[in-house]
C-alpha cells in the first residue's frame, strides 16, 4: 500500500495543505477579504474581479467556482464577504455541505473596516483551530489531482509531458484521480482523446463539448491563429496548433478516459481509478483554478518556456525538460527532466521522478510557486455582465 | 555533434535539442527502437525548433508524431528549419 499523510476533511476528502479562506464574493468585497488576510496570519484571500450582475450559465458557473474552492479539501475554513448577503449565502451553503466550518459577513449596513474587524475576530478562530489539525496517514488513492502544461514547446512534447504521462498511469492504476482540460488546445488531437474514452456515451459527450467549444471561437469570425499557439510557443519551436496538441496529449499516459465533465458537472470517483477530461480553457490560471474548485488538491504542471503560475489553494508542481528554461528560471521550477532530452534517463526514470516529488509535496513539501507567492485565482467568465 | 530527436519513424522533421549552427552536422535519435541518422544544417536553428530530414514539396503534409502537424507551404529541403514561415496548419489560419 502507498500511503500519504494527508488532512482528512469532515467529509472523507483529503487534503494536502490546512488553508483558511477567506472568500470575496464580488468585485467590491476584494478590499475587506485582503485587508482580514493582512490582519490574520494563516489567511489565505482571493480577490477576483467578478460577481456582480452575472446571469444564466454563466453565474452557475461563477457559483460553482467559489463554492468548489471553498469547498476544496485543502481548506479547513472559510469565510464569505459579500456586498449583499443573498448570494453569499449561497456560496456559504455549498461549502457548508462539506461539514466544514463556514461564516458569511455582508458590507452593507457595516462598511469595510466593521466587516474586517467582525471577520477578522472569526478568522483567528478558524485558524487556531485549523492549527491543531494533523496529517494523517491516508491511502494515495484518496488523491485528487489534475495535470496541465503552459507556455509549451517541443520539449514539452518530447519529455515532460510523457513523463507526466507515466505518472498518471501511476495515479490511476493506484485508484488516485486525475483531471485534463484545455479544450481549444486538444485540436488536431482530438480524434486521439476521443479514440481513449472508455465508452461510446463518453465519446459523444466529448466531442460534443469539443465542438461547442470551437463553435464559440468560430461564430466570432475568428480562428485561434495567432493565440493558438502562443508567442510563447512559437518561440519555443511550435508551428502549428496540431503540434501543439499531439504534444499536449502526451501527458495523458495509456490510461483509459472513465469520466467527462462540462464545467457544472461534479466529480464522482470511480473505485478503481479515475482519468478525467474536463472542459476548461488552455490558459493556465483559469484551468488551474476550475481543476481545484472541482476537487484537485494538487496540480503537475509541465512547461517549456518558463510559465509561473500557482494558485492560493493547490500547490502546483513546475516541471520541465528544456535546459534553458531549467537553468534561467530555476527558481520556479520544481522537477528538471531535461536530462531526458540527452536519453541519458529513460521516460520510466524521469516519471519515477516526478512522481517521488510529487509524493513530497503531499506530504507538506512547499512547491516554488507556493514559496514565490504564485496564489493566481482566475474563475473563468462566459459572457457580458447583465 | 549537434544532437536532436526524431518521435516516430514516419516523420520527417527532427526536433534539434541543442542549438544548431548552420552547417552543423546534426546526429537525430530516434524515440522509438535504437536508430538514428543525421542530416546536415542549412541554417542555424534553435534548441526545440525543427529541422527537416527530408526534402517536402510545396503542399505536402509535415509529419510528426507519425501525424500530419500541417502543411509545407513552400519547397522545404532536408536540412533547412522548419516553422512557421514554411509550415502552416490545416485547422486554422486556411
Amino acid at each position: 500500500m502507498i500511503t500519504i499523510n494527508g488532512y482528512v476533511r469532515e467529509n472523507g476528502a483529503v487534503g494536502v495543505r490546512n488553508h483558511v479562506l477567506v472568500l470575496p464574493l464580488d468585485d467590491l468585497s476584494n478590499s475587506a477579504a485582503v485587508g482580514v488576510s493582512k490582519l490574520v496570519n494563516g489567511v489565505i484571500s482571493v480577490p477576483h474581479p467578478y460577481g456582480r450582475l452575472q446571469f444564466g450559465r454563466d453565474l452557475d458557473l461563477f457559483f460553482h467556482v467559489l463554492a468548489g474552492s471553498g469547498a476544496n479539501p485543502n481548506v479547513a475554513g472559510a469565510i464569505v464577504i459579500g456586498i449583499e448577503d443573498n448570494w453569499a449565502n449561497k456560496v456559504a451553503d455549498e461549502i457548508a455541505k462539506t461539514g466544514k466550518p463556514v461564516e458569511v459577513f455582508p458590507i452593507e449596513g457595516y462598511g469595510d473596516l466593521k466587516t474586517i474587524e467582525k471577520a477578522s475576530r472569526k478568522a483567528k478562530e478558524m485558524v487556531q483551530e485549523a492549527s491543531e489539525k494533523r496529517r494523517t496517514e491516508v491511502d494515495i488513492s484518496s488523491i485528487t489531482m489534475s495535470i496541465k502544461c503552459g507556455e509549451s514547446d517541443t520539449t514539452s512534447g518530447l519529455a515532460s509531458n510523457p513523463a507526466v504521462g507515466v505518472v498518471v498511469d501511476k495515479m490511476v492504476d493506484l485508484g488516485a484521480t486525475v483531471m485534463f482540460g484545455e479544450t481549444s488546445e486538444l485540436t488536431g488531437a482530438e480524434d486521439i482523446v476521443a479514440e481513449k474514452m472508455a465508452n461510446q456515451a463518453l465519446r459523444k459527450k466529448f466531442l460534443k463539448i469539443y465542438k461547442e467549444y470551437i463553435d464559440v471561437i468560430e461564430r466570432e469570425g475568428v480562428d485561434l491563429l495567432g493565440s493558438q499557439p502562443t508567442q510563447g510557443n512559437i518561440k519555443g519551436g511550435l508551428s502549428t496548433i496540431e503540434e501543439k496538441a499531439l504534444g499536449n496529449i502526451q501527458k495523458l499516459g495509456h490510461r483509459k478516459v472513465n469520466c467527462v465533465l462540462d464545467y457544472l458537472d461534479p466529480l464522482n470517483k470511480e473505485r478503481g481509478g479515475t482519468l478525467c477530461f474536463v472542459n476548461t480553457s488552455s490558459a493556465a490560471a483559469e484551468a488551474v483554478t476550475l481543476f481545484a474548485a472541482k476537487g484537485s488538491v494538487l496540480h503537475l504542471f509541465t512547461t517549456g518556456q518558463g510559465n509561473i503560475v500557482g494558485h492560493p489553494l493547490i500547490p502546483v508542481i513546475k516541471i520541465t525538460a528544456n535546459p534553458k528554461t531549467a537553468k534561467l528560471m530555476s527558481e520556479h521550477i520544481d522537477v528538471d527532466v531535461s536530462d531526458l532530452l540527452d536519453l541519458k534517463v529513460s521516460l520510466e526514470e524521469a516519471g519515477e521522478r516526478i512522481y517521488n516529488y510529487t509524493l513530497k509535496v503531499a506530504n507538506g513539501r512547499l512547491t516554488a510557486a507556493e514559496v514565490l507567492h504564485h496564489e493566481e485565482f482566475s474563475p473563468i467568465k462566459l459572457y457580458i455582465s447583465a | 555533434m549537434a544532437r536532436g530527436l526524431i518521435h516516430s519513424d514516419q516523420d520527417n522533421v527532427c526536433v534539434a535539442t541543442t542549438d544548431i549552427k548552420k552547417g552543423e552536422e546534426v546526429l537525430c535519435a530516434y524515440l522509438e527502437g535504437n536508430s538514428h541518422l543525421i542530416v546536415k544544417s542549412v541554417d542555424d536553428i534553435p534548441l526545440g525548433h525543427k529541422i527537416a530530414v527530408k526534402d517536402v514539396r510545396q503542399g505536402e503534409k509535415v509529419i510528426k508524431y507519425g501525424r500530419p502537424i500541417g502543411v509545407a507551404t513552400q519547397s522545404i529541403s532536408k536540412g533547412q528549419h522548419v516553422h512557421v514561415h514554411n509550415l502552416k496548419s490545416m485547422r486554422w489560419g486556411k
